[in-house]
């Protein structure tokens, strides 16, 4: 406990300084503004803004970027509630509700029991992110090859029974994200594999540049499809600040939505992003009256927001202790931090404990600087939502060709968001799921790299998987989840989750 | 846009097909993994003991494409989606605009075809109006007006306050100011031309089309 008390005054020491305290404003603000953009969620959100973090020391860098990924989080809520158009998967449940009660002049409310819920929920995250990190660290060290590879194993098959529609697509889009990360020098004999000859293809497809594709111009692609239909509400904002009665109906949604949305957010496989769904329905089962849910309850918009929330920050959780980020904001983290020379895992935090725990202060201070940011801007995202889409396109994609051209100063990247964007659209069009390929990218590298190690320790047996007792373990959740996903009766209940 | 509702609907006629979406996903799939195992055919798959490069590719590439003939095979059996319909102009455009990005940005020379480095000051622009026409509601002005302030914005933003190493104009106009300017000054004295340049657009073409003018309209609906 004492142990805790000192590394989080460590922690704050190094993110109440004026320098980090003025970039975790500066990304939070940053983040809101781009965020709130309809059409573009916290990815692309982030691969644009991945630039602006270069010229600090690598805590700035990151506390920065930290403040970016949450106020591009809220940002979408803000989308989701006023106009209806969830930036991502996880505001959709948020629009539900949010935007009911925008309609009923009631926005600001729900805009402020989403920021309130929000900053309760990323408390108690950072909380549990300081609380759980020196433990799970220590973990971390027990793991060799063999163990890394059946927990991304389970990571990825998570992700395949998360993605909605499909599981055969998701797993198709898996199997494609992990041949992606192929392309390039082979690891140990530094063959090229895959890339047509071209020299820049050899240190493989850049996160960023496929991210920023994907999310980013596939997106603005797929939105000129529609002929666009923006409700932005008409009815005034209202006041901002929940009362007593607001406050009784939604504390305890809060409350739940936050542990719910923590717990799912440890898991790897981008576990965040059920946080809302579940909270959502847990809410709605639990009410006196379901039929309110869908017309403007508040508690369908305090639960999920902060499930969302909380899940968003303890996905942290996977990428500080283990090294292996559990979805593809946090592989851009690790393109951040890898750029500024930190390699992401257990030895952050004893190597580099000022970065560790400042981060982890950080997220707190972010959390305090969304609500304070936010609240009072909200009729600057309002006015901004109302600009054309017309316009906000062309502006988009100017930012993405000079985000991604400052990335490695290299035309050929700027080329490739094209050619992913192109390939992002067709996807899209054919009814396969982006995000889970984007996380088989993300885990492809660091999973050939530990099956290779794996394989030579055992002497090319692929019995050392489950005669290590922690990695058959994980293999067989992973089997037991797979089987699960896959019986009829489940998959109804999945599809009804997912539809709501 | 063009991109029609008919997509949405039960298509019409009744084939063997059952889900046409579900035979397009699955043949881009086999295209994939049959160019991956081509792409891959020269390098040494190795053993298990000692992998060789090629052996999580191939497999790799044989697991997507077992994934795609599984599509085809459950497009004859289950009903699924039909196909959206598809429209170019959206694409064409917005790969168009990040091409004419890509290539004049800085110096980029292909065959026998040079262009020049333009920078930011070039490219942006470039950017936004072709981008813009992605949708078949773009009006000259308004991308005009756009791209005229948001590229000084960029310049100063990425340039000048975030010292980011990105081509912010042509070398050859370096020559144009007295040697003794910096480049920062040069920069921002052509920040400030094109802010100008958008005011004087914004308010001499003002009369002609009053109401396409209002960016923000007041009735909530776009």
């Amino acid at each position: 406990m004492s142990d805790l008390l000192s590394n989080l005054s460590l922690g704050f020491s190094v993110a109440l300084t004026l320098q980090n305290i003025l970039l975790a404003f500066l990304g939070c603000l940053v983040g809101t503004l781009i965020g709130v953009l309809p059409g573009v969620g916290p990815i692309a959100t982030i691969a644009m803004l991945l630039p602006i973090t270069f010229g600090f020391d690598p805590t700035g860098a990151l506390i920065m970027l930290a403040g970016i990924y949450y106020g591009a989080q809220y940002g979408g809520s803000t989308t989701a509630i006023l106009v209806n158009i969830p930036g991502e998967a996880t505001s959709v449940v948020t629009a539900l509700d949010g935007h009911q009660m925008a309609r009923q002049g009631r926005a600001g409310v729900a805009l402020g029991v989403a920021a309130i819920g929000s900053f309760f929920a990323g408390t108690v995250a950072t909380l549990v992110i300081a609380a759980l990190g020196a433990p799970l660290t220590g973990l971390a060290l027990l793991f060799g090859p063999t163990e890394y590879f059946s927990l991304m194993v389970m990571g990825l098959v998570f992700a395949v029974v998360l993605a909605r529609g499909s599981i055969l697509k998701a797993i198709a889009m898996i199997l494609v994200g992990v041949l992606l990360s192929t392309v390039g020098l082979d690891l140990e004999t530094g063959e090229e594999r895959m890339t047509f000859g071209l020299p820049f293809l050899s240190d493989g497809i850049d996160f960023a540049v496929l991210a920023m594709g994907i999310f980013g111009i596939a997106e603005i692609m797929r939105n000129l499809d529609h002929t666009e239909h923006r409700d932005v509400v008409r009815q005034s904002i209202g006041r901002l600040l929940p009362n007593k009665d607001d406050f009784k109906q939604a504390y305890k949604p809060a409350i739940r939505g936050t542990i719910i949305g923590a717990i799912l957010g440890i898991l790897p496989g981008n576990g965040a992003v059920l946080g809302p769904f579940a909270s959502y329905t847990l809410e709605k089962k639990l009410a006196k009256d379901p039929r309110r849910f869908g017309r403007g309850a508040i508690e369908g918009v305090a639960g999920p927001e902060s499930a969302n929330n909380a899940g968003a920050q303890t996905s942290f959780i996977p990428l500080l202790t283990l090294g292996i980020p559990p979805n593809a904001v946090m592989a851009l983290m690790v393109g951040a931090m890898t750029i500024h020379g930190i390699i992401p895992g257990p030895q952050v935090m004893t190597k580099n404990p000022n970065l560790f725990w400042g981060m982890i202060a950080s997220m707190w201070v972010g959390n305090l600087m969304l609500l304070i940011i936010n609240l009072p801007l909200v009729g600057m995202w309002v006015r901004l939502l109302k600009v054309p889409y017309r316009l906000l396109f062309p502006a988009i994609l100017m930012f993405c060709c000079i985000g991604i051209y400052s990335i490695n100063s290299l035309p050929t990247d700027v080329m490739f968001i094209a050619l992913f964007g192109l390939v992002g659209y067709t996807l899209m069009k054919f009814g396969f799921e982006p995000a889970p390929m984007l996380l088989g990218f993300v885990l492809g590298k660091l999973m050939e790299e530990n099956l290779r190690r794996a394989l030579i320790i055992s002497r090319g047996s692929l019995e050392t998987f489950i005669e290590r007792p922690v990695s058959a373990g994980l293999l067989a959740v992973s089997a037991i989840l797979l089987v699960i996903a896959l019986l009829p009766s489940i998959r109804k209940g999945r599809d009804e989750v997912f539809t709501e | 846009m063009p991109a029609s509702h008919e997509g949405s609907g039960v298509s019409g006629h009744r084939g063997p097909v059952r889900a046409p979406q579900g035979i397009a996903g699955g043949i881009l799939l086999i295209a994939l993994a049959a160019l991956a195992l081509w792409l891959t055919r020269d390098l040494d798959q190795g053993t298990l003991n000692a992998m060789g490069p090629a052996m999580l590719p191939r497999w790799l590439a044989i697991g997507v494409g077992l994934s795609g003939l599984a599509l085809i095979a459950f497009a004859f059996i289950r009903d699924g989606e039909p196909l959206e319909r598809w429209s170019l102009r959206g694409p064409f455009f917005v790969i168009l605009a990040i091409l004419a990005f890509a290539v004049t940005i800085r110096p980029f020379s292909l065959g026998s075809l040079t262009i020049p480095g333009l920078g930011v000051l070039v490219a942006g622009p470039l950017a936004i109006i072709l981008g813009g026409y992605a949708t078949n509601e773009a009006r000259f002005r308004d991308l005009l007006i756009l791209a005229l302030s948001l590229t000084p914005f960029c310049m100063v933003l990425f340039g000048d306050l975030l010292n980011l190493p990105i081509p912010i104009f042509p070398q050859a106009m370096a020559s144009l100011f007295p040697a003794d300017w910096s480049q920062k000054a040069i920069m921002r004295l052509m920040a400030a031309v094109l802010v100008v340049a958008a005011l004087v657009v914004f308010f001499t073409t003002r009369g002609s089309r009053k109401t396409a003018i209002d960016v923000a309209d007041h009735s909530g609906r776009i």
